[in-house]
């Protein structure tokens, strides 16, 4: 073992491309605690901003009804201290929003989108360079090593020269792909040192990439056979890393959004602004009556005074039976995300890259699961501000500024 | 002449003798048929859904009752931006920023629903369309066929006799050169036919044209430098490893650097932060619901002069929409205000990324394949001002009639009881303000021109790396 150590420290090869995955690993690593750190100081300004807002808006109104309608609060999901590695769902799912007591279905699907171009190209994360890049560093750093030994024609002195032949190249590979596991690994560790990551994670990811990386050494071992040259065994080679890093996640993709298929959400906002709409026209008595099966509380306050046209409770009972008009079609479209993400992570197992890559992502707490939890929070935190200002609105409280400002609630991140 | 054919013909078939190169090409080829036609027909599909729905979001629209005017200033309205032909090569941004935007009064909506969240997540490279074929992985193609043509001759010793027979190095160059030329011919079928085909859906034939021959000039780019690093490498192996190091650098990271000193250097903040920002500006125009709101005082004072009335019910128009149409247009103004600014700030970072395109070909015909298409960041734009503009002009006509059909007293005293409430509304035919919305990729001469830099780019990497090769081939030496 230590002869083959020797070895591998005199082979410039290794050092290539060892260094090169050091460089990916580490920019990769730099790039992504750039990424959360401007992500952490945005939500600072935006929780500043919002608690001034409020404040302003708070006391320019009369009465809870305005104050409902005019407050806005601000959601967030902060990233976990993993995220540096693995920023996943959070350049396509919102996580922030800005929302009102209005109907919660014509807020919650609005994303705050950064450049389109750039979620095009995507992001050079450490899941990126571990699951796609290091592969190839995998491949290249293998596929010549008992090809080259041949051509050289050392290959029969060398197998000769051990007593198990395939034990020999285990060593040989196990080396190298320890090297470039170290190589990959050291920035992530680091980083995670700096971020305050759990060192469980940290070692969970490490593991991960290892056995990741251990997948592409047995295949490169079993592809790469000597008597051939080591160019068709690269292109051998790299044609399995198009197999399993591009079409394989291709195909199930479409595999699986073919078998879930969802309802275009369009229809959801669409039918949630007819509810909200018509009910202006419709006899206030039939918003009550769909409104008070949820909340039959209030039954005894729905009183409708003919002298005023409007009422706010009236008002955001409608806004709520617009809710409740689409609910099962939003859980249906919650719950075919959730579905096509469970499938996708069963699927997964037939390709490593899509394993790392969802593993990665759910230490980072940045995978489809999170963001619907997001999404649960926000509609939780929306449950809660009904909850508090129908009492108000029902009973028909006075305003009162100073008690609104220090009472209202206030979204809190679950982690 | 006659040389470099019979060594083009020989390469062929050599090529055609290895099971491996055999099955590489059967395999790609299938890869893009299967692409091109899943694509064309989701396209298709797309396009007349986001008609249909357009046609009746429309029809809705016109077909509310009577009611306040004010009511379908908040009622609103959906368009639906329906892929453009070309889409089915390369569908661009529109996967990620969603094709459908809710209209309202007071406000800008962004586009809802991308497919891109609701896509099962599975690593990679996400969905594939023919251009990330071309643009990803068809060079991996001609890197692993490619990259032995002329290091084979100098392996199998057949270099030395070759030269000493009287074949110069740079015919033998040109022979290969044909050889791969003839393979990216056979390769770029797929996208004549996805070309040709959106020609007969009503694209016109430049930008098709431009398309097909922007691809084969980003393929004939990474041939030639095929052929230049097998020409300066002594084996096989050698010139693989840089070759794939080469491709992992131009199209896996240099790209996503690109991305990240893009948005390092020319940082946007979220529509939240600025909405949020906005708000102090707008808090000064005041709110166009309530008319007796300070910011309106002047206007007020101004208008009773102007009618020379002493209070606004005595004025001949309805004060309420007056304030109403007002406050939309000063609003309007902020809101595109900051529209335009953060529009520019992704022009900007798109401009920033595009210059990598000097450091990879990758980024050039990427660029382009968007900008011809007509699924660019700059036609998304358009589609956003064009929402806007449509948006504002029923808002205010909208108001119009508010102003003109609908009586201060009957709007005042719009709450007081149901006799109240029905008074103040206006006839069903004043829905008649929204126009038809029917988006339609910009004419082709624009395209064609905002993809120019980036196909002179690639025309010159070409340029560059095709001298080189001939450079080294003159002085080719067994």
């Amino acid at each position: 073992m230590m002869r083959e150590l020797k070895f591998m420290l005199h082979d410039k090869a290794v050092w290539v491309w060892c260094l090169l995955a050091l460089t990916f690993s580490a920019s990769a690593v730099v790039l992504g605690t750039i990424e959360v750190r401007q992500q952490h100081l945005e939500i600072a300004e935006l929780q500043q901003l919002d608690q001034i807002e409020r404040q302003v808006t708070l006391s320019k109104q009369s009465d809870w009804g305005s104050a409902a309608y005019y407050t806005f609060h601000l959601a967030f999901d902060p990233p976990s201290n993993f995220a540096y590695a693995a920023l996943g769902q959070r350049d396509v799912s919102p996580w922030k929003h800005r929302i009102r007591m209005l109907a919660l279905e014509g807020q919650i699907y609005e994303t705050d989108a950064n450049n389109p171009d750039f979620a095009l190209i995507g992001r050079f994360d450490f899941v990126f360079v571990a699951s796609l890049i290091a592969p190839l560093l995998v491949v290249l750093l293998l596929f010549d090593l008992r090809s080259g030994e041949h051509v050289a024609g050392r290959l029969n002195l060398i197998e000769a020269s051990v007593g198990s032949t395939r034990k020999l190249w285990w060593q040989r590979s196990i080396l190298r792909i320890l090297a470039l596991t170290t190589a990959l690994c050291l920035p992530v560790v680091i980083g995670g040192l700096v971020a305050g990551t759990a060192p469980s994670t940290l070692a969970l990811c490490v593991f991960a990439v290892f056995l990741y990386l251990i997948f592409w050494m047995a295949i490169s071992l079993w592809l790469a056979t000597a008597n051939r040259t080591g160019s068709y065994n690269l292109t051998i080679l790299l044609g399995v890393w198009l197999l399993f890093c591009v079409i394989v996640p291709a195909t199930l993709t479409q595999v699986i959004d073919k078998t879930v298929p969802m309802i275009d959400g369009g229809e959801i906002v669409l039918t949630q602004r007819e509810a909200v709409n018509d009910a202006w026209d419709l006899p206030k008595h039939a918003t009550y009556a769909a409104f008070l099966v949820q909340h039959p509380e209030w039954r005894e306050h729905t009183a409708w005074n003919d002298e005023d046209g409007f009422e706010w409770k009236w008002y955001y009972a409608f806004q709520q039976v617009g809710d409740q008009k689409v609910e099962s079609r939003s859980l249906a479209y919650r719950q075919g995300q959730a579905r096509r993400d469970e499938l996708a992570n069963w699927l997964g197992l037939i390709s490593p890259a899509t394993l790392l890559q969802r593993q990665l992502e759910a230490l980072a707490n940045t995978d489809v699961r999170s963001a619907l939890e997001f999404d649960q929070q926000v509609r939780n935190f929306h449950a809660d501000l009904r909850a508090w200002y129908y009492p108000k609105l029902f009973q028909a409280e006075k305003f009162d500024t100073e008690k609104a400002m220090s009472t209202i609630p206030k979204f809190a991140p679950s982690k | 002449m006659n040389s470099i054919v019979r060594i083009a013909r020989e390469e062929w078939r050599q090529w055609s003798r290895s099971k491996l190169t055999v099955l590489c090409l059967i395999v790609f080829s299938a890869l893009l048929l299967f692409t091109t036609v899943l694509n064309t027909l989701e396209l298709r599909e797309a396009q007349h859904q986001r008609l249909h729905q357009q046609q009746q979001a429309e029809e809705t629209f016109l077909n509310q009752p009577n009611r306040h005017p004010h009511r379908m200033v908040h009622y609103g309205h959906y368009v639906f931006r329906a892929p453009p032909p070309l889409a089915m090569f390369d569908s661009g941004v529109d996967a990620v920023t969603g094709q459908s935007m809710f209209l309202e009064g007071h406000r800008q909506n962004s586009a809802m629903f991308a497919d891109a969240r609701a896509q099962a997540r599975t690593g990679g490279f996400g969905k594939l369309t023919p251009a990330k074929l071309y643009h990803l992985f068809l060079p991996l193609l001609i890197i692993a066929l490619g990259h032995g043509v002329i290091l084979r001759e100098r392996e199998a010793r057949t270099l030395g006799p070759l030269l000493s027979q009287g074949v110069t190095g740079i015919s033998l160059y040109q022979g290969k050169l044909v050889a791969m030329g003839a393979l990216i011919g056979l390769l770029s079928l797929p996208a004549l036919f996805s070309s040709v085909t959106s020609s007969f859906y009503g694209e016109s034939f430049l930008t098709s044209l431009t398309l097909y021959v922007g691809n084969l000039l980003y393929l004939c780019i990474w041939a030639v430098l095929t052929l230049l690093v097998s020409i300066t490498t002594r084996s096989r192996a050698v010139a693989l490893g840089v070759l794939s190091t080469i491709w992992v650098l131009s199209v896996l990271v240099i790209p996503r650097i690109g991305v990240t000193s893009a948005s390092a250097n020319l940082p946007s903040e979220g529509k939240i932060l600025t909405d949020m920002r906005m708000n102090e500006d707008l808090r000064k125009l005041g709110d166009g619901h309530n008319a007796a709101d300070p910011a309106f005082a002047q206007f007020r004072v101004s208008l009773l002069s102007q009618y020379n009335v002493k209070s606004v019910e005595e004025l001949p128009l309805n004060f309420r929409g007056m304030v109403a149409s007002r406050s939309e247009a000063e609003l309007t103004k902020t809101l595109n205000l900051y529209a335009e600014k953060r529009m520019q700030r992704e022009l900007d970072q798109a401009n920033h990324l595009s210059n990598f395109k000097w450091l990879s070909p990758y980024l050039a015909i990427s660029g382009a394949s968007r900008n011809l298409a007509g699924t660019d960041l700059e036609t998304h734009h358009r589609f956003l001002r064009e929402a806007e503009s449509l948006r504002y002009d029923f808002v205010q006509g909208l108001n119009q009639a508010h102003i003109e059909k609908l009586s201060y007293l009957d709007d005042i005293n719009r709450n007081k009881g149901e006799e109240g409430w029905k008074r103040a509304r206006v006839d069903s035919d004043n829905w008649r303000v929204l126009k038809e919305f029917r988006f339609t990729p910009d004419p082709a001469m624009e395209r064609v021109g905002r993809a120019t830099p980036k196909l002179g780019a690639l025309l010159i990497w070409l340029v560059v790396i095709l001298g080189l090769g001939m450079i080294t081939a003159r002085r080719l030496k067994p």
